[in-house]
């Protein structure tokens, strides 16, 4: 039966790749749907893909992205853990270092922190330590909360950590398109990786497409073509850029969005052949302004094409604070479409 | 003696009762043969390390700790798992990976278990499911997720994860036994208990050494034993590693050494004044291979010249190793990306189709989610 339907969606798979100029078949899923379906469609087409996380099978079902599992693959596959997120990291470790591609879930980023252990000291350095004898292809889908007071322990977005460590990758997915295409992406990788999900996009909609497909890893792409300036954004950052975007485009000032969908590998060479056009950069990076991928993103660039910047760089990110509560707070925090707007349009005046 | 400790250990003085009773003679050769070959072992990397300054990364000795890897050695089998503390030359040769490789890692060549990337604290050997690490505790919740996936994919084999006393000072030692025991997953928890970290001892850093007692109460046997009767030794993981087979849970075996040399490196640390010259003393009288020498001795299973014989052999191996470890060439700095990542992804590449697609529907932008 597995082996079947595991046959018939490869095929489908495979049929994208040859169908050249013919749309492929999708729907529109939102954000969360869109994971539940990337879930669904590997633990179909593989045995070895088993899910471990809190609450991943009851209805609610972790916003949305596990529907349907707990019926369709049972207990043995969809494991609810217990609140032992240390244990959890390193058993799911242990399982793919056996033949196994397990998913771990986390509600909260906040929470895997207690793993911090096993990504830092065994995960991210299994393969290399073992001279590439040994492998453990184990996603982590970590969701960061925003807004509605969620606070200062339920809204860091530490893939700038994560980033930091040599051996993971590192996505954070802004449509549902690549939240799917990733996370296929991930699981039948090779390498351990993080993916930061941003529960603010989960209700985006997207055109999705049926079959289960991949998103490379280090590939940034064009979400909006304009000349005046290169808007390198991440996450939910993606949809306020476009947002500002098609304002400013109002005012004559073309934007270029560049969604960077994966902070490791960090694919700057996209961003260099803009701004080697626009001569203008901006980044807008969902996370404490101070040593983060917006850094990261301006020295590359800097390095490599900084001669042919006309104006200084800017980042767009929050303040170097913990998130407070207060909505009053809270709307300040984030940067809005205002803020967002206004440090771009000090970049071409 | 009442119930097994340290000090109770020290207050019974020379141990008598290792019996060859119930144990094939092969089964016992064949303990005998790992735990000198060991010594020897690790006493030649002793001579070795200093003042030749040539094998350059930590090393913990473990001599006087050899009871536990010799009866790994004889009951694993080779697809079963095994993750080891920073002690870990035993286990590495308990899984009958390859003294050769193991030498020239130390040394930091190519020809090493891991090219030089890992060294002796950090070793492994994925062929025969061997690995170590340094971090005390976590391997044994890796330990852990192998035996998960064995009971799911209703094989027959074991995780065995060793580590020391101190390895239970950490938080995560007790969610791997909590769920080991839950799940009742084919895991067996081997602590060798040596009674110091580095200098401090269990009763300075716990308020009571009872780890085996604890450990019952999370619903999993324990074994609590005088680890350097490598018979007693054997027995207990006979059967943990059997009950784990069969699907009957997981379980601890608390085996109570001591380990001659300081925490790290050939050289004594005693300057420090953690433990006393007579305690040392005594673990020595109970040394490990010595007892059960006598023993084998006695019962006509070793002679003087039958143990001259086997030290060539074992020697003879062992100069092998330095010479294949010393001849070997270092590693060359490649590619440092292709060191950390895969270089091919072969089954996304089978199983996804590889369309990208760049439209993004902006009018979404404008539905902007609602905080969370």
């Amino acid at each position: 039966m597995t082996a079947k339907r595991s046959k018939v969606l490869a095929e489908a798979a495979r049929s994208f790749n040859g169908a050249a100029g013919t749309a492929p078949a999708t729907r529109k899923l939102s954000y969360a749907q869109a994971i539940a379906q990337g879930l669904h469609q590997a633990m179909e087409l593989s045995q070895d893909v088993i899910l471990l996380g809190q609450l991943v099978d009851y209805t609610p079902a972790v916003f949305g992205t596990t529907t349907g599992l707990i019926e369709r693959f049972g207990p043995d596959r969809v494991l609810d853990f217990p609140v032992a997120e240390s244990v959890m990291t390193a058993a799911g470790m242990g399982a793919a270092l056996t033949g196994m591609r397990p998913v771990l879930i986390h509600h909260r980023l906040d929470f895997m922190l207690y793993s911090m252990d096993n990504v830092v000291n065994w995960l991210s350095l299994w393969r290399f330590k073992s001279n590439d004898e040994s492998r453990v292809p184990v996603t982590i889908r970590a969701i960061v909360g925003k807004g509605w007071g969620q606070g200062p322990q339920h809204s860091k977005s530490l893939h700038a950590w994560f980033a930091h460590l040599p051996g993971l990758r590192v996505a954070v997915p802004a449509t549902a398109f690549d939240a799917k295409g990733l996370l296929l992406e991930s699981i039948f990788g090779e390498d351990p990786t993080i993916i930061i999900e941003h529960r603010s996009l989960f209700t985006l909609q997207d055109d999705v497409p049926e079959a289960p497909y991949r998103v490379r890893f280090g590939k940034a792409v064009v979400r909006r073509r304009g000349g005046d300036l290169t808007l390198a954004a991440i996450g939910f950052m993606v949809p306020l850029a476009l947002k500002v975007a098609a304002r400013l485009a109002e005012r004559s000032v073309e934007v270029e969005v560049i969604d960077l969908r994966t902070v490791t590998p960090l694919d700057t060479a996209t961003v260099v052949q803009s701004v080697s056009r626009t001569g203008r950069l901006a980044v807008a990076d969902p996370a404490w302004r101070s040593v983060g991928v917006a850094a990261e993103v301006i020295a590359s660039v800097s390095e490599q094409c900084g001669r042919q910047l006309k104006a200084d760089p800017v980042r767009i990110c929050y303040p170097d604070s913990h998130t407070p509560m207060s909505s009053a707070l809270e709307n300040v925090y984030y940067p809005d479409e205002e803020a967002l707007a206004a440090k771009l349009l000090s970049l071409v005046r | 003696m009442g119930r097994l400790s340290h000090q109770s250990i020290l207050a019974a003085g020379r141990y008598k009762s290792l019996s060859l009773s119930g144990i094939s003679p092969e089964v016992v050769k064949s303990l005998h043969r790992f735990m000198l070959r060991l010594r020897r072992c690790e006493e030649a990397l002793a001579q070795e390390y200093h003042p030749a300054d040539e094998m350059r990364c930590p090393v913990h000795f473990c001599i006087g700790q050899e009871a536990v890897p010799a009866a790994l050695s004889v009951l694993l089998a080779r697809d079963d798992y095994l993750f080891s503390h920073h002690r870990s030359h035993g286990y590495y040769l308990a899984k009958e990976a390859p003294m050769t490789a193991m030498f020239a890692e130390l040394y930091g060549k190519a020809t090493g278990a891991n090219g030089g990337r890992a060294g002796s604290q950090d070793i492994s050997y994925a062929s025969v499911n061997f690995h170590s690490g340094a971090i005390l505790a976590g391997a044994t919740a890796i330990a852990v997720g192998a035996a998960l996936s064995i009971k799911s994919r209703g094989e027959s084999r074991v995780a065995v994860a060793g580590f020391g006393e101190s390895a239970t000072d950490e938080g995560i030692f007790w969610e791997a036994v909590s769920y080991a025991a839950f799940r009742k997953l084919p895991v067996v928890f081997v602590c060798e208990n040596n009674n110091y970290s580095v200098f401090s001892p269990q009763l300075k850093r716990q308020a009571g050494d009872n780890i085996s007692e604890r450990v019952a109460t999370f619903g999993m046997k324990s074994m609590p034993l005088f680890g350097n009767d490598v018979v007693l030794v054997y027995n207990a993981l006979k059967s943990a590693i059997e009950d784990a087979r069969a699907g009957r849970g997981p379980c601890l075996v608390e085996a109570y050494t001591y380990r001659w040399s300081g925490h790290y490196g050939p050289a004594s640390d005693d300057l420090v004044g953690y433990r006393s010259e007579d305690e040392v003393k005594a673990w020595k009288e109970n040394c490990p291979i010595g007892l059960l020498d006598e023993a084998m001795i006695a019962g006509g299973l070793l002679s003087e010249a039958g143990r001259a014989a086997l030290l060539k052999e074992i020697d003879a191996e062992i100069a092998e190793a330095f010479r294949f470890a010393k001849s070997s060439p270092f590693p060359k700095a490649g590619d440092w990306e292709a060191m950390n990542y895969a270089s091919s992804s072969p089954v996304a590449d089978a199983l996804l189709a590889d369309i990208d697609m760049e439209a993004f529907d902006a009018h979404q932008a404008m539905v902007q989610a609602k905080g969370y």
